[in-house]
């Protein structure tokens, strides 16, 4: 009896085991691929798609960031990403403090206002911002574009952000008001440091939805110096579409961020995600 | 916390607001009043030139269109796929993860990482291994299935069901971490009440893991809805929306119309449709969860 019991377990594992083996070549597969194919000249891509390169050629990565300027848009990306973040943590926190800790006629009403952007796609208001845009002269314009990327991360953030803070506890802020401090010192000195937890996920969480995003630069940057990597990468293709190598190199660059900011903050990350799903 | 009492608070507090109240205003909340105003209007998108008032026109021609109804059919089959798909796959994930076995976190990794890449580089990625030349058929020719070779972008058999499938690969990771984390919230003592009555871990599956996520579940299935009507990139990256316009979405066709053919009107109504859909589907998606849990 325990004998079968035993070899039933094992064989349920073997089974899970079997299965989960099947999705990592499903999942794993194309991404390899793609790294090997950054390695291979175009003959070989095609000739040995699933081999060792013969030769690393590490020249594909060179023609990219170089030639096909996938360093200047990499770079862009960082700026517009950091600069999106930077601006956001400043401004949602700021409306978060004052959502979680006052107490005044139209607290509620802001926070259901703040609240509704969630459910706006970007397809929705396209054109009027497209209009926006001309009419202003911001075409090209990065700080315009992190400004469209702000407006449309606050909803989010200042939800997740005032949910936490409601949940400090007040008695530091009020020892803090005995010794004299104005609302803007108990903002940054004291609730800043205290949301540190709330604001790394929403800066990361953010910070991977202004790199990835696409539709934004593709109709408002067409200025090449400008250009963020996904709209670069694009431009890429379009243009050299036949050079495989650094095709695929481009691509491994392109997705490197996301993927070291994971090994990084794995938890952070995945939080984030799951706090974006309460959104719904 | 504290009552503000004084006008002088008032006027401190508005300061800390005033930022996100304009960045808000200005590109989201003027823009959503101006995209019903544009739904309404027709404007050929160059500066200076009339925008006259046209009423329902844009709805009525929009909706009278073919390639606007081809685009509502095709985004109902990609969304019946991805529910089908994505929740019941990540969830079978989950709970093999969840066993926590030597180099359970490789396996995460591996299944998540996809999710928080740019859609344009995974749309890529696949693009060349779906092209006429890619791996893909390379592959099925050297284990001798060439009678399945085809130009999986570019037949109209296959374009759209190739890009839900892409659709449904970049998403699988993101409702497994969503559904882990839902099964730590399952206590221990459940199973082992469940074993101690003899239930088969299959039994265990159905009985006790399914019923306990049920929330988590629908709330799964709510955002895989609401994501999929918003899926563009993909489409945008793989096929522009071809061939002959066969695998465009409401997304893709508005980007399209209003932005490459300038009828920002049509554009206009076709995005306010799209955030119609996407509010009659949250509504009813939730007022049916509240029935069923009550």
């Amino acid at each position: 009896m325990k004998k079968t019991k035993k070899s039933n377990s094992s064989m349920k594992k073997v089974g899970v085991y079997i299965f989960l083996i099947m999705m990592v070549l499903v999942f794993i597969g194309p991404m390899v691929f793609t790294l090997l194919s950054s390695l291979k000249g175009n003959v070989e891509i095609f000739d040995n798609p699933f081999g060792l390169p013969k030769e690393f050629l590490i020249s594909n990565y060179i023609t990219a960031w170089k030639e096909a300027n996938m360093g200047t848009y990499f770079l862009n990306s960082i700026l517009i990403s950091g600069a999106t973040v930077g601006i956001l943590v400043f401004v949602s926190t700021m409306a978060a403090y004052v959502l979680a800790r006052f107490k005044f006629r139209l607290n509620k009403f802001l926070g259901i206002f703040f609240l509704l952007g969630m459910m706006i796609p970007m397809h929705t208001i396209l054109v009027p911002v497209a209009y926006i845009i001309g009419a202003f002269n911001l075409k090209n314009n990065i700080f315009a574009l992190i400004l469209l990327y702000v407006a449309f991360s606050l909803p989010f953030s200042i939800f997740v952000l005032t949910s936490f803070m409601k949940g400090i506890n007040a008695s530091l802020e009020e020892a803090a008001i005995i010794d004299g401090a104005g609302y803007f010192q108990i903002y940054s000195k004291v609730m800043l440091p205290l949301t540190v937890p709330a604001i790394s996920t929403v800066s990361i969480f953010n910070f991977l939805g202004a790199w990835n995003n696409v539709l934004f630069p593709l109709l408002f940057i067409n200025d090449n110096k400008l250009k963020p990597i996904s709209l670069g990468l694009l431009n890429f293709n379009g243009e050299r579409g036949s050079e495989y190598g650094p095709l695929m190199a481009a691509i491994i660059i392109t997705v490197c961020v996301p993927f070291i900011i994971y090994l990084l903050f794995q938890e952070k990350v995945e939080s984030g995600l799951a706090a974006g799903a309460i959104k719904g | 916390m504290r009552a503000i009492k004084t006008k002088k608070d008032g006027t401190k507090i508005l300061l800390f607001l005033i930022p996100a109240l304009l960045i808000y205003l200005l590109f989201m909340v003027i823009p959503m009043i101006g995209a019903i105003f544009f739904s309404t209007s027709e404007w050929n998108g160059i500066k200076g030139s009339p925008i006259n008032f046209v009423g329902l026109k844009n709805y009525i021609s929009v909706f009278q269109s073919s390639a606007f109804i081809l685009s509502l059919k095709n985004m109902g089959r990609m969304v019946f796929f991805s529910v089908l798909f994505h929740t019941p796959i990540a969830l079978l994930l989950a709970v093999a993860i969840n066993a926590k076995f030597k180099g359970y976190r490789f396996f995460k990794a591996v299944f998540f990482v996809p999710t928080i890449f740019p859609l344009t580089a995974v749309g890529l990625l696949w693009y060349f291994i779906f092209m006429p030349n890619g791996s893909l058929n390379h592959l099925l020719t050297s284990i001798g299935l060439e009678s399945v070779v085809t130009s999986w972008l570019i037949n109209p058999s296959t374009a759209i069901n190739t890009i839900i499938f892409v659709n449904i690969w970049a998403g699988i990771g993101y409702y497994m971490v969503i559904l882990l984390a839902g099964l730590t919230t399952i206590p221990n003592e459940v199973y082992e009440a469940a074993s101690i009555d003899g239930a088969s871990s299959f039994k265990k599956f159905f009985h006790v893991t399914i019923p306990m996520l049920k929330p988590i579940i629908s709330m799964c299935i709510l955002m895989d809805i609401i994501g999929t009507i918003k899926v563009f990139d993909l489409i945008f990256v793989m096929t522009e929306g071809g061939p002959n316009g066969l695998t465009n979405l409401p997304t893709t066709l508005m980007y399209y119309e209003a932005f490459r053919y300038d009828n920002y009107g049509a554009g206009s109504a076709i995005g306010v449709i799209i955030l119609l859909i996407a509010l009659v589907l949250t509504l009813g998606s939730k007022w049916i969860m509240k029935k069923t849990e009550a």
